[in-house]
């Protein structure tokens, strides 16, 4: 029974519990594992389509995953990156629309304007946290319903592109979409932004007096307020980047991908990405890994609905199993090092 | 004499230690009998064991009756009544109900019949901490034991709340109980116990008698050894540096109150208190994290150690290079916006050079240290630039007598070389044996002041107990 647990403790273990439980999950869905994980594998690998609308699933679960990852880190459980996203997709849109500038600057500008959606919709959190002591986890989540129907309302009105068909904003002029890194695919440039995103935040984990801090904040509260750390400080201007980087995101999303704000832009990336920045263990480098394994899942997902019958939300099913095999994970890690102090 | 409680070749090992290794033991109905080692010696997970609330893994326990254990963080209910915790989960019935009447008598009856004045209606949370180890022995009491054990009784409690504690103590043992305390204040022993079990490592070392024994040899065999000197105190001449007046402060109610103190460097000076009369409040107040009213001044460059290292000092999951440096990561350690990772490394080098830090590799988790070389490393951030002014709270605090002396040592050599130190200790022994002059602090203010050489223990514990 031992030798059981810390097998699954391993990361090794972990990846065969999943695969085992992706196969019982396709047999209940009816196919054969075989069949199910050849879709699956086939549907985000098979081609260069296949791989770059793989990768264009990985940049949009690694801008908010990372952002999750950095509050995370400091110890604040911010579960609003699907509205940080959102709102920052919303700013990239609405603006964007009535840009009238050169182009690169105007793409710099677009993914600044995410930046300071997302980063707003962070900072209302962090206000709220740090000004009445209300709990982030509940901020951010509510806020997710509060940036949904803000946007839905305002591109539903105002901000409703005039040729508009849904709830969207006008499309961007093509000078500011983000330019196509993989020929033949919608993959962007978005993708390199969040991987410089990603070297970036491990360099201020790592090197910079504010990972420094936010790092001991997450790990020892007390200890880190002694240590001269202002925690209110801290605990809003964590929010803001945190949600600015989700929402860099989103504006990748609206000036790479679909060129326009719309309502339905993200399937839930904000959601997925909590158990990617997990996954990744919190760190910026393995979460790059992360958001490619979570976007074979999603782009495959598709696949595997499609030729081998396995619905789509089998792919859920299977994220949700992620989590659970992680929260396992970590429950069987505190308990041996429970024992043993 | 019958015996009460038996233990026979007793083993309990934890993932990585031997906790408690072949131990076998007696207690003997009516006796009082002391257990004392060092730190991490396996003490209280014997009294675990002993008490049924650990499962040796070798070995066997056999009681004539019931075995209480009186914890040494007492684990009450603070929100419910004093007859409420003392029945917990024992509660006569009337039907479905509590029977509070009959319940309120029985422990109103209780307490009268072991001496120990406490009201049962009383909310736990509002009782100093001398009576709320009266609810903690009255609930242990209500099972009739036959065998009480006793983990750091003594610890939280005043001179003269320890000399009722043990006037019960005495009592309980002449009607037949036996009593084990687990304990470091050897003088205690001394006093009370007829027999003593020595630990050291999980095994026991020695048995002795305590009436032909003194404090010094039951410590040399505590140790294993000689006991390490402490630092001289030198020559030095002084100078007014610290001043605090008017100090009002505190969390939820005014713990401080009106607290003027002066502290000059090249002494060192001990607040000496019953733990809950505004020491850290006081600590807080002076390490900038607590709001106060009234004036700490000037402000210095401070070198703090705070009470409680796991929660205040350190980031347990972090290497003790990173550790070295908490508390520096805006001022010394900071080259710009990042952390000067070689000036990390090179402190954390020299802190465990200088400060005698026992640890596989530097870049290993604090965690896996044992708590007296966690405490080192405070000790040694804490002095590691050289600050003016040092406050050491309870410094030495559950830390074994080798890592205890030497941080006694390397306190006294920072007043040797002009820093000004304010020691505030729970252990008076601690203070009378380093401070320059000795302030006894009661509800929140001042109300003694002795220098070293006038300096008189039963005085102070006089006034340490709130005699005017």
């Amino acid at each position: 029974m031992k030798r059981f647990t810390r097998a699954i403790g391993g990361p090794l273990g972990a990846i065969l519990l999943l695969v085992v439980l992706m196969s019982l999950a396709m047999i209940v869905a009816g196919t054969s594992p075989i069949d199910g994980f050849t879709a699956l594998f086939g549907g985000a690998l098979g081609g260069v389509n296949q791989i770059g609308e793989t990768l264009v699933a990985t940049s949009a679960l690694l801008f908010p995953a990372l952002g999750i990852a950095l509050a995370f880190r400091g110890g604040l459980f911010n579960i609003g990156a699907e509205g940080q996203l959102l709102m920052g997709a919303l700013f990239a849109g609405a603006a964007g629309a009535q840009l009238n500038v050169p182009g690169p600057i105007g793409i710099v500008a677009l993914l600044l304007l995410g930046a300071l959606g997302g980063g707003f919709w962070g900072a209302i959190a962090g206000w709220m946290k740090a000004r009445f002591g209300a709990n982030e986890i509940i901020a951010t989540l509510m806020l997710n319903f509060v940036a949904a129907y803000v946007a839905l309302d305002l591109v539903s009105g105002p901000w409703r592109g005039p040729l508009a068909t849904g709830a969207e904003t006008a499309w961007l002029d093509p000078r500011y979409w983000l330019p196509t890194i993989l020929p033949h695919t919608r993959l962007s440039l978005g993708i390199v932004v969040a991987l410089a995103i990603a070297v970036a935040l491990h360099w201020v984990f790592t090197r910079s007096v504010f990972g420094y801090d936010l790092r001991a904040a997450g790990e020892a509260p007390e200890a880190a307020r002694r240590s001269g750390i202002n925690i209110e400080r801290l605990t809003w201007i964590s929010l803001t980047l945190s949600g600015a980087i989700a929402g860099v995101g989103g504006a990748s999303i609206v000036a790479g991908e679909l060129h326009r704000f719309n309502t339905q832009l993200s399937p839930g990336y904000g959601f997925t990405a909590i158990a990617v920045a997990l996954v990744g263990d919190l760190q910026p480098l393995w979460i790059c890994v992360a958001a490619f394994g979570f976007g074979i899942l999603e782009s495959g997902g598709l696949a595997m609905q499609a030729s081998a019958q396995v619905p789509k939300d089998a792919i859920h099913v299977i994220e949700g199993l992620i989590i659970l095999v992680l929260a396992a994970r970590r429950y069987v890690s505190t308990r041996t090092e429970a024992a043993t102090s | 004499m019958a015996t009460a409680l038996t233990l026979e070749s007793v083993t309990k090992a934890f993932p990585g230690i031997v906790a408690v290794n072949a131990v076998s033991l007696q207690l003997n109905a009516g006796e009082i009998h002391a257990l004392v080692g060092e730190n991490g010696a396996g003490k209280s997970t014997l009294a675990a064991i002993a008490a049924g609330e650990l499962r040796p893994d070798e070995g066997t326990v056999s009681a004539s009756g019931p075995v209480g254990l009186v914890h040494q963080h007492f684990e009450l209910v603070g929100r419910l009544r004093v007859w409420q915790n003392v029945l917990l989960g024992r509660e006569p019935r009337r039907g479905w109900r509590i029977d509070v009447a009959t319940a309120r008598t029985r422990v109103a009856e209780l307490a009268r019949s072991n001496g120990l004045d406490v009201d049962p209606d009383a909310f736990v949370d509002t009782l100093p901490i001398g009576i709320q180890q009266r609810v903690e022995l009255l609930r242990e009491l209500d099972r009739n034991p036959s065998v009480l054990l006793l983990d750091e009784p003594t610890a939280a409690l005043a001179p003269a709340e320890i000399a009722a504690f043990f006037a019960t103590i005495v009592k309980l043992a002449q009607r037949g109980t036996a009593i084990m305390i687990v304990t470091h204040k050897l003088q205690e022993v001394i006093d009370y116990a007829s027999r003593v079990t020595v630990m050291r490592h999980g095994r026991i070392v020695e048995r002795i008698d305590a009436k032909a024994s003194s404090v010094e040899a039951i410590a040399r065999a505590m140790v294993g050894g000689e006991l390490p000197a402490v630092a001289e105190r030198a020559a030095i001449e002084r100078r007014p540096l610290l001043q605090i007046r008017a100090l009002c402060a505190g969390e939820y109610e005014r713990t401080v109150d009106g607290l003027d103190l002066d502290v000059q460097s090249g002494e060192i000076v001990g607040i000496a208190g019953v733990e809950g009369n505004g020491q850290t409040t006081l600590a807080d107040a002076i390490s900038g994290a607590l709001d106060y009213r009234g004036t700490i001044e000037p402000a210095l460059a401070k070198g703090i150690i705070p009470q409680d290292r796991h929660k205040e000092a350190l980031v347990m999951n972090w290497s003790l290079v990173d550790n070295a440096i908490l508390g520096r990561q805006h001022g010394a350690a900071r080259r710009g916006v990042t952390i000067d990772r070689k000036r990390a490394a090179s402190d954390a080098a020299w802190i465990v050079e200088n400060f005698d830090v026992r640890a596989t590799s530097l870049q290993a988790p604090i965690r896996t240290l044992s708590g007296g070389n966690q405490q080192k490393l405070v000790v040694g951030r804490a002095l590691i630039d050289k600050p003016p002014f040092v406050l050491a709270y309870n410094p030495t605090r559950g830390i074994d007598v080798g890592a205890a002396a030497l941080v006694q040592s390397r306190l006294m050599e920072a007043r040797n070389r002009g820093a000004a130190v304010l020691l505030i200790s729970f252990e008076l022994d601690e203070i009378l044996a380093l401070a320059d002059r000795i302030f006894v602090m009661y509800r929140g203010a001042i109300v003694g002041t002795f220098d070293r050489a006038a300096a008189d223990r039963s005085e102070i514990g006089r006034l340490m107990a709130g005699a005017r």
